[in-house]
């Protein structure tokens, strides 16, 4: 009896035990019809060696994602691909960059932009994404005005009568710089020049505390430029900083040939150069400078530079010259963030060279994608825009001042706070071209000691007037 | 002071340049009475023939002047007999669209053969140069002035004291009273194109040695070569070589004054100063 009684319980536990996993079952939602894989633009100027460190990268990062099971989409209930389009902008004049994201938009459907390169490029081609909506992570352009050109920012301080002026406050809010703009690695340039380059001068030669070091800007024509070139005299002036700007000069953002504004230059006797432009012409100056017009003084790039093709087109030139970063890939291994000694033997060895600085944003602004779309549950253009507004994750390629990649929080458009330093190139002997060593700041938020060695006078090196 | 003699210097090194390929779209014009927009592409190929060979083979970049001359008046003569041939003689506008297809044929044919990153011809004079007081002069400059003179001076020999010469000034003159008299003009076309071609070969690869430059080099070129022949007046050589040098000088102290965003703006100027006051140019011909 006692056994039969057993028996009727383990026949009523199963089959309760099979109603409940059927009913299970039936309760667990399958994957949604609508699921589909998530498109991204990549903006990138792929005429450019910046745009194919960009296109590399980024390629890299959605590899990564999808083999990891891709991006969990909650209202799909399934993890999707990533699918990565092309908006190839050429050279990304302002010409040529609409036409691409226009496409991009409106017949190839993205759900997110990612990239973005000349601050003008970018500045043209981001209305198609304010205009419909779209959320960019831009991760070049480094003007501030392609978040604070809308009301928000306040029109990032332009006349009212200025074109560039966006009243669009919604369609601004879609808008996220993952870049370092003008402003913030101006002031780490200036202040290089100020606290380690100034004391060095005056200790060498004899100068007297009072004389301020002599800076020339040499800058090419474009939004770009002339933001450098007006954000550094801003900051030298606001912090009283001891560095006369001796001459400022622009060129044509189509020049090739820079003698003739060298010689001026070198008529001012400056210190230092502070040469804004793209790989491509930065080198170009640095190397004129010195072997054409016999302008031996310290030259100092932007971080764009931040490129093997850089250092290649350099070669012995860039002995001793200075290059303003926020990642440093030449500048190890190791590497002062474990996250980049990953990020760059992958790169090495799927590429066979090494990673620029374009990429790097970009690769991070994938990662800030995925986890945005994880936090919205769906690629809703208006949620995946308040999920990336809110977003908090571990800092990756880019040293951030928090450790965490927030955007602007506390204010009403969308910045990192990045943090950037000064690379001294080095001759290397072994790799037949130079490599960087990190020699200001000593430290950063979270990373100490972060200098790597100390700044020294190029050979040859020659001061400006007394 | 030694900053101004410094630009004025690159000024003539520079204006060499423009004197090679305006002599040589002036011989085309006035022999040919031909319109090729697509010049400065010849000045770009050139550039990139001679930085070929110079990496490739290991030839001196002096000497790879000569090759991308020779190499550029192949290419002219395949240029005069299988396109400007065809429409030499019907509208003009014909030979202009001809030319300016041709820019583009030239433009993406060097993006695929040789990339858009910019290049330079590896001098082995780069860098090395004399000090006068505080003046750099650079030997490769002072080199390329010597070179373009050396060329410039065969031109006239050619010129003035071949029977080929001869009969190329006669058809530049008068081509149908030419062509009565025996000469073969289709072969003085061949030769006169293959000589313009060559000219723009030499500038460009002495352009390579002094400049770097990329596929979209040539662009610009051609049209100063334009200004300058009209500077200097149409037909005339002693006008483009004076009009080049005028055209580099003014370009760099341009630059050394007043900026480099008006570096083309003053030399258009003083191109319409001088038609203004003498619409001939400076040394304009009478021809056909």
């Amino acid at each position: 009896m006692q056994k039969k009684l057993i028996a009727i319980i383990v026949v009523v536990i199963v089959a309760v035990a099979a109603v409940l996993v059927g009913w299970q079952l039936m309760q667990t939602p399958s994957p949604s019809p609508e699921a589909r894989a998530i498109k991204i633009g990549l903006v990138a100027c792929y005429d450019k060696a910046e745009g194919q460190d960009m296109d590399r990268a980024a390629k890299m990062a959605v590899q990564e994602i999808n083999d990891a099971g891709g991006v969990w989409v909650e209202e799909w209930n399934t993890n999707v691909d990533i699918e990565l389009v092309i908006v190839d902008t050429e050279d990304d004049s302002t010409g040529k960059s609409v036409g691409p994201v226009t496409q991009a938009v409106l017949e190839d459907g993205v759900d997110l932009l990612i990239g973005g390169y000349t601050s003008s490029g970018t500045l043209a081609n981001q209305v198609v994404a304010i205009e419909n909506r779209v959320p960019y992570i831009i991760t070049g352009a480094s003007s501030s005005l392609v978040t604070r050109r809308g009301p928000q920012g306040n029109y990032g301080g332009l006349p009212a009568d200025n074109q560039l002026r966006i009243e669009d406050a919604e369609g601004m809010s879609y808008m996220f710089h993952y870049c370092t703009t003008t402003a913030d690695y101006s002031k780490t340039v200036v202040k290089f020049f100020a606290e380690t380059m100034k004391p060095l001068l005056d200790s060498t030669y004899g100068f007297d505390s009072s004389r301020n070091l002599r800076l020339a800007i040499l800058y090419r024509d474009d939004a770009f430029g002339k933001g450098v070139k007006d954000d550094s005299k801003a900051i030298i002036a606001s912090e009283n900083l001891p560095i006369d700007v001796v001459i400022e000069r622009s060129y044509p953002t189509t020049a090739t040939n820079f003698q003739t504004d060298l010689t001026v230059v070198k008529d001012a006797n400056p210190d230092a150069v502070y040469v804004v432009d793209f790989i491509a012409g930065t080198a170009e100056i640095i190397k004129q400078g010195q072997r054409d017009v016999g302008l031996d003084t310290v030259y100092i790039a932007v971080e764009c530079c931040e490129d093997p093709q850089f250092y290649t087109l350099l070669g012995q030139y860039g002995k001793g010259q200075l290059l303003e970063s926020k990642f440093a890939p030449y500048a190890g291994p190791p590497f002062y963030l474990s996250t980049i000694d990953t990020y760059v033997t992958d790169y090495q060895a799927k590429y066979n060279t090494l990673p620029g600085m374009m990429g790097a944003d970009t690769y991070d602004a994938f990662y800030i994608a995925k986890a945005a779309i994880e936090a919205a549950g769906t690629v809703d253009k208006a949620a995946v825009r308040d999920a990336i507004e809110s977003v908090s994750v571990d800092q990756m390629l880019i040293i951030t001042e928090t450790g965490k990649i927030e955007f602007s929080t506390g204010v009403n458009y969308h910045e990192i706070a990045p943090v950037t330093f000064v690379e001294q190139l080095v001759w290397n002997e072994a790799a037949g071209e130079c490599r960087a060593v990190i020699v200001y700041p000593d430290t950063a938020p979270g990373i100490d000691p972060l200098k790597q060695a100390d700044f020294t006078l190029p050979e040859g090196y020659e001061p400006g007037s007394p | 002071m030694s900053g101004i003699i410094e630009t004025l210097l690159w000024g003539v090194a520079n204006g060499c340049i423009y004197i090679l390929l305006a002599t040589g779209l002036n011989i085309i014009f006035g022999v040919m009475k031909l319109v090729n927009f697509a010049h400065g592409q010849l000045l770009m190929i050139g550039a990139y023939v001679a930085f070929t060979v110079s990496t490739a083979v290991g030839l001196n970049a002096y000497l790879s002047i000569l090759m991308a001359m020779v190499a550029m008046a192949l290419v002219g003569v395949a240029l005069e007999r299988l396109t400007f041939r065809r429409v030499l003689g019907t509208d003009k506008l014909n030979e202009i669209f001809v030319s300016l297809g041709l820019i583009y044929v030239f433009e993406n044919a060097a993006v695929l053969l040789w990339g858009n990153k910019l290049k330079q011809i590896p001098n082995p004079l780069q860098g090395d140069g004399l000090f006068l007081g505080d003046v750099l002069i650079g030997y490769d400059r002072l080199l390329a002035i010597l070179i373009v003179a050396i060329i410039l001076v065969a031109l006239f020999v050619l010129l003035k004291k071949t029977k080929i010469g001869l009969a190329m000034r006669a058809t530049s003159q008068r081509s149908g009273t030419s062509m009565l008299m025996g000469v073969n003009i289709e072969k003085i076309y061949i030769f006169t194109f293959a000589l313009g071609a060559a000219l723009a070969g030499a500038a460009g690869a002495l352009y390579g040695i002094l400049l770097p430059f990329d596929p979209g080099i040539g662009a610009l070129p051609t049209i100063k070569a334009f200004a300058i022949i009209m500077l200097g007046g149409l037909g005339s050589i002693p006008g483009a070589v004076i009009g080049g040098l005028l055209y580099g000088i003014a370009e760099n102290t341009a630059v050394y004054f007043l900026g480099g965003i008006w570096q083309d703006a003053i030399a258009f100027a003083l191109l319409i100063i001088v038609l203004v006051i003498k619409p001939t140019g400076l040394f304009g011909e009478k021809g056909e």
